[in-house]
């Protein structure tokens, strides 16, 4: 038995003609008044208007945060970033509506970002360190 | 379990990576879209962290408050994070209408592709014009790539860019006003040079939506019995989008 050259299969065209095939999940045809559709609609302005609201908290934050202790305010912006750039990948890039391992697939190698932001911000700021201790002149500024 | 179902089974779970199928059940052009953009990701993440690292070695640097505050006909007004909500308002709703484009062209809806192909386009274009317009503005106040770097540059004209209430900031204007020159300098070049290089992929984005709008009204797209071209240059689309939301952060909140 075998899996290639198999006509009943509709998979076996991803070895040719690729135009002719789009058999992705979300591939289906469907009737544009049907409620799924509406349903999707829905969720889709109900985002953009989550995603707004968002926008409008952080401006309102970075307008009027300055009291603020500065790592809550920083920590509020990521958080705030991070929540927006999950809803557009989720919802809006349909990432959420493809198989659980093509997901891990994609978000998997962004985890390095963790370790590439930590190392980086921290040689910035022992170079900054270093500057004013033993490596530069410019001593006297903070004692 | 019988032991006939059992290698039904095993033989299933070796085809599904076996070749002649897509294991992720993605299309081939759509998956090498998604690696696309995740190489671009990492591209705008080096920036943006590099960003961020040349902040780290700074002791002062610009506010974001005191830098962005203009709005186009207001003249001397100080409206500070006002523009740049609003251009991040436009590239947010013109990403509704792509996916209102993509869920369109799932249900095989010609005229609604294009209907929202031609707001998504307008809305890039938006975009793109607030940023020539900002752009021009911080131009004629004397910041480009490579500004700053004359020692005997007078410091007020950068002064009025830092947060007196910040930090350093008035131990290094009255000591080493250079030091705040020197992140001047490097604030300018990482604006122009991130927002630079995002405009650009706006810039093409509009472009690919172009050619999917002609090709949609062409007929191309039904002939082919789907409109999966649409949903590819969408997940360019969203990932501009996507990638403004982390220039948004970086320079204008954080």
């Amino acid at each position: 038995m075998s899996a290639h050259h198999n006509h009943d299969d509709i998979q076996s065209l991803y070895e040719g003609d690729q135009s002719k095939l789009y058999s992705g999940v979300l591939g289906h045809h469907g009737d544009a008044r049907s409620p799924e559709s509406k349903a999707q609609v829905a969720r889709i302005w109900k985002v953009t208007a989550l995603l707004s609201v968002v926008t409008i908290v952080e401006v309102l934050l970075g307008l009027l945060g300055h009291g603020m202790p500065h790592g809550l305010l920083n920590t509020l912006f990521l958080v705030l970033t991070l929540v927006k750039a999950a809803y557009i990948v989720k919802v809006f890039m349909h990432l959420g509506d493809e198989k659980k391992n093509f997901v891990y697939f994609v978000l998997m190698p962004l985890t390095l970002f963790v370790w590439f932001i930590i190392s980086f911000l921290m040689d910035g700021s022992h170079w900054l360190h270093m500057n004013f201790t033993q490596a530069n002149t410019i001593t006297d500024l903070f004692k | 379990m019988t032991h006939a179902a059992t290698a039904t089974h095993d033989i299933e779970k070796l085809n599904k990576w076996g070749g002649g199928r897509s294991p992720f059940n993605v299309s081939y052009g759509k998956m090498m879209m998604w690696f696309f953009l995740l190489s671009d990701a990492l591209t705008f993440g080096a920036l943006l962290i590099s960003y961020g690292t040349t902040r780290f070695f700074s002791k002062v640097w610009p506010d974001a408050n005191h830098v962005f505050h203009a709005f186009p006909g207001l003249g001397d007004t100080n409206a500070p994070l006002m523009f740049v909500s609003l251009m991040t308002f436009i590239l947010i709703l013109s990403s509704v209408t792509m996916v209102l484009a993509v869920h369109a062209g799932h249900h095989g809806d010609r005229q609604g592709v294009i209907k929202w192909m031609l707001w998504t386009i307008i809305g890039g274009i938006a975009f793109l014009s607030c940023q020539a317009w900002e752009w021009t503005h911080l131009y004629h106040t004397g910041a480009w790539w490579g500004s700053f770097t004359d020692p005997n540059t007078a410091v007020e004209s950068f002064k009025h860019l830092f947060n007196p209430h910040k930090p350093n900031v008035e131990a290094v204007f009255s000591t080493h006003p250079e030091l705040a020159r020197h992140a001047t300098h490097d604030f300018y070049n990482y604006f122009f040079l991130i927002t630079g290089f995002h405009g650009a992929h706006v810039t093409s984005g509009v472009l690919l939506n172009v050619m999917i709008l002609v090709n949609t009204v062409n007929g191309t797209y039904e002939r082919r019995g789907h409109y999966e071209m649409v949903e590819k240059v969408g997940l360019y689309w969203h990932f501009v989008d996507l990638v403004w939301v982390f220039v948004f952060t970086c320079f204008y909140l954080l």
